[in-house]
């Protein structure tokens, strides 16, 4: 379904992603772990078209994708759910969800019940400022708004990252629940054990290279490697 | 006397806060301040002068300056500033400057120096209310200012609240990579917000010539008094410039007609200063909401 092929992602003479391929197949979960500055949110950017790639290319369903603008991209079915912050805080609950059902023709009442079946608490939240929600919920709105928008690749980043361990389980489930609708997932994370747990198959970023990759089974035994890539905790 | 004060001061509120609205607009959504804007509806106001002279009807005329606004609204952003926007923003800035400059020198050279007059859109006896708090008088060009304040706001307050456009322009105006990723094309939204700006804009121009008369610098006092009016409601917000405009406005004419006319200028803005130096996110600018 997604094709990433030799991308390079540079920021002036800074090298943030070199060289890395990876695939996407259909109806699966797949993560890429990696530490801080390992350049897991440049290479999303780059899919999604927030940052034009230096060098490789990008294939969604066939079709190159990397020369397009991210609303382009958006259009095509390709959704980023980006970190917690990028939530529209002046706006309510409900215009966040409205602002990411933007593309979307037709009625939405589907889409509000599963959202609000994913998440109840959005729902008695409707109208509060997004601002002033709590980060878990925060992030329960960035996960909902982007599944306005109705992806067939659904991509996150980092879902986990200054949440509680007992949220950071909830919202896992909730990818898992997606994915079980058959939409597409790809998952960024530093928290190794959370996203191999419902991930299919994972890749291993460092400093920008692919260092590792394989199925989640696999990696899961290998976590102590995968942990001295990540920094370690 | 008090209340006809207020009334004038109302009045020439309305001129400010729809300058405030379109200059808020443009902000809002390119966080640019547009030095522009007051003489690009100069310029609009000299091109309905000049349909008025051809024969055309006054609200024939504003009505084709409006539709010719904003596409001078859509080509000055898509051609001068666009380019420039990943860029610069000090770029985008000088631009602004040198369109105010161009368009002032363009004006003299196609339509001289000698000040030109547009009827008003409406004329005949104004209006009296008589009453025990004593005499009030609505001339009927402010009555169409404040329905002209009115609907504009209105228009543009349920716009930006309950239509997808809305949505979008708030979204680019609040986070723009965020917005892209909801598949809103930043882009598009800047032209709207320009067009609909430069509109407004042009609107003050029209509606204010029978006071300034047409000529190349009929907009600088209007353009300052928005830009004051918009810092004082809180520079984002839109019930803000209107407020700010309409406050600024009657602050002015009563210390103008209790105090001293040629103070009017100097002391309303000492008590914007003041005013600002309390609030300093203005009357309804939106503080960072923050999770403590």
């Amino acid at each position: 379904m997604l094709e990433v092929r030799n991308v390079t992602v540079t920021y002036g003479p800074v090298v943030a992603v070199k060289n890395v391929s990876l695939r996407v197949e259909k109806n699966s979960i797949v993560a890429i772990l990696g530490a801080n500055g390992s350049g897991k949110t440049s290479l999303l950017h780059a899919i999604v078209g927030l940052n034009k790639i230096a060098s490789g290319e990008i294939l969604f369903d066939g079709e190159r994708i990397d020369r397009f603008e991210a609303h382009e991209v958006v259009k095509r079915g390709l959704v980023l759910c980006p970190d917690n912050r990028m939530v529209f805080q002046k706006m309510t609950v409900l215009e966040n969800l409205l602002a990411g059902a933007y593309l979307r023709k037709e009625d939405l009442s589907r889409d509000f019940d599963f959202v609000f079946n994913l998440f109840p608490r959005l729902r008695e939240r409707l109208k509060q400022k997004a601002g002033t929600l709590s980060g878990g919920e925060r992030q329960m709105l960035a996960i909902a708004r982007a599944l306005m928008a109705k992806p067939k690749l659904f991509m996150l980043d980092e879902p986990s990252t200054g949440l509680a361990p007992n949220l950071v389980s909830e919202i896992m489930k909730a990818i898992k629940q997606i994915n079980e609708l058959g939409i597409t997932i790809l998952l960024v994370e530093q928290s190794a054990y959370a996203a191999l747990r419902i991930a299919h198959y994972a890749y291993v970023l460092q400093t920008g290279r692919l260092v590792m990759e394989g199925p989640s089974e696999q990696l899961i035994k290998d976590s102590s490697v995968i942990q001295s890539y990540l920094g370690g905790r | 006397m008090l209340l006809n004060r207020i009334v004038l001061g109302l009045s020439s509120g309305s001129f400010y806060s729809l300058a405030a609205i379109g200059i808020v607009l443009i902000f809002k959504v390119t966080g640019l301040m547009n030095f522009a804007y007051g003489n690009m509806a100069m310029f609009m106001a000299y091109v309905t002068y000049t349909l008025v002279s051809l024969g055309l009807g006054p609200w024939p005329a504003l009505a084709v300056v409006i539709a010719v606004s904003m596409l001078f609204g859509y080509v000055v952003e898509r051609f001068t500033l666009r380019p420039l926007r990943k860029l610069s923003h000090g770029s985008m800035l000088i631009v602004t400057f040198g369109l105010l400059m161009i368009l002032e020198g363009l004006a003299t050279q196609i339509w001289g120096t000698q000040y030109k007059s547009l009827p008003e859109l409406i004329t005949g006896r104004p209006f009296i209310l008589r009453g025990n708090f004593g005499i009030v008088v609505f001339r009927r060009q402010d009555l169409l200012l404040f329905a002209v304040l009115a609907i504009v706001s209105l228009t543009i307050f349920l716009l930006y609240r309950f239509t997808k456009i809305g949505i979008a322009m708030r979204a680019v105006s609040e986070n723009e990579k965020a917005a892209q990723l909801m598949g809103i094309n930043p882009n598009r939204v800047i032209s709207y917000s320009w067009m609909v700006g430069t509109a407004i804009g042009t609107l003050v121009a029209v509606l204010g010539a029978p006071r300034t008369y047409v000529a190349p610098t009929m907009m600088i006092y209007y353009q300052l008094q928005g830009f004051t009016a918009a810092v004082l409601g809180g520079f984002d917000s839109l019930l803000g410039a209107v407020c700010g405009g309409l406050a600024l406005g009657v602050i002015e004419n009563l210390i103008g007609g209790y105090i001293s006319n040629e103070l009017k200028t100097t002391l309303s803005l000492a008590i914007i200063v003041v005013i600002l130096l309390i609030r300093p996110q203005g009357m309804f600018g939106s503080e960072e909401i923050r999770r403590v």
